[in-house]
């Protein structure tokens, strides 16, 4: 087994731990600015719907335009339906999702941001490798 | 009748502790009423939310089962955005980065709470 397919394990173990960890965290993703998913973890009763590349490349047009607001780059985004709450991570070239409920704790889920960057930018230098 | 300056006594309430800005947008993302610091940057923000919004709604349309998003928070790195809806309008703040989402989720729904009844009479007295 390679190294870049033991770290992938890894990943999967911590994106595994982090749904276990953080209370009411349906899914966690990270995928590429089309959608294509690299990393992806859920609860067993996530609907498929919220895990639908669609998620990803909404946000990815959605920051492109908030990006020309004037207000330098676009950080994350935070949405709020009825039954969840999304929320998703800049973190270029990749795309971070959390899926979460609605009376999820937003802070925790946005606190989460700077330790997944790291991880983003990992994923991104090996992908980019390979 | 909309009178957009007793509108925009309401949106002045909001505008305060790092809020920059607060905006009521029609369907179509024109501002009906905004205090903001220049009217250039209010055509902008108005621009740029109507699309976030409408971009945001669309792509989520087929994910949920209800009816769609109701509150947005667009965070950059000098600022973050807030929008929801207020009857069939589209209300928009823009705040510092140093103030919270709780406090920008807390004043658009106080502001939603004010608005949205007058705001809907207007508009069936209107269609």
């Amino acid at each position: 087994m390679d190294e870049a397919s033991d770290m992938g394990e890894e990943l999967q173990k911590y994106f595994d731990n982090l749904i276990a960890r953080i209370d009411r965290l349906k899914a966690i993703t990270m995928t590429d600015r089309d959608g294509v998913v690299l990393i992806q973890a859920s609860t067993s009763g996530t609907p498929p719907k919220v895990l639908e590349p669609m998620l990803s490349t909404t946000f990815a047009a959605v920051s492109d335009q908030a990006s020309r607001l004037g207000l330098k780059r676009n950080k994350s985004l935070v949405s709020f339906f009825e039954l969840y709450q999304v929320v998703q991570f800049n973190h270029s070239p990749l795309i971070t999702t959390l899926v979460a409920d609605a009376d999820s704790n937003t802070g925790i889920l946005l606190s989460l941001g700077d330790e997944l960057k790291e991880i983003a930018q990992l994923v991104a230098t090996v992908t980019h490798e390979r | 009748m909309l009178k957009p300056k007793a509108i925009q006594q309401v949106l002045k309430q909001a505008t305060s502790g790092g809020v920059r800005a607060t905006l009521l947008l029609n369907s179509e993302g024109s501002p009906i009423s905004f205090v903001a610091e220049t009217d250039r940057e209010a055509r902008i923000y108005a621009a740029i939310a109507s699309n976030v919004w409408t971009t945001f709604e669309k792509g989520t349309k087929s994910m949920t089962q209800d009816d769609g998003v109701r509150f947005l928070v667009v965070e950059c790195e000098e600022g973050t955005l807030a929008l929801t809806t207020v009857s069939k309008m589209m209300l928009c703040l823009v705040a510092k980065p140093e103030v919270g989402i709780a406090i920008l989720k807390a004043k658009s729904d106080a502001l939603v709470r004010h608005l949205e009844e007058p705001l809907t009479n207007v508009m069936t007295n209107v269609s």
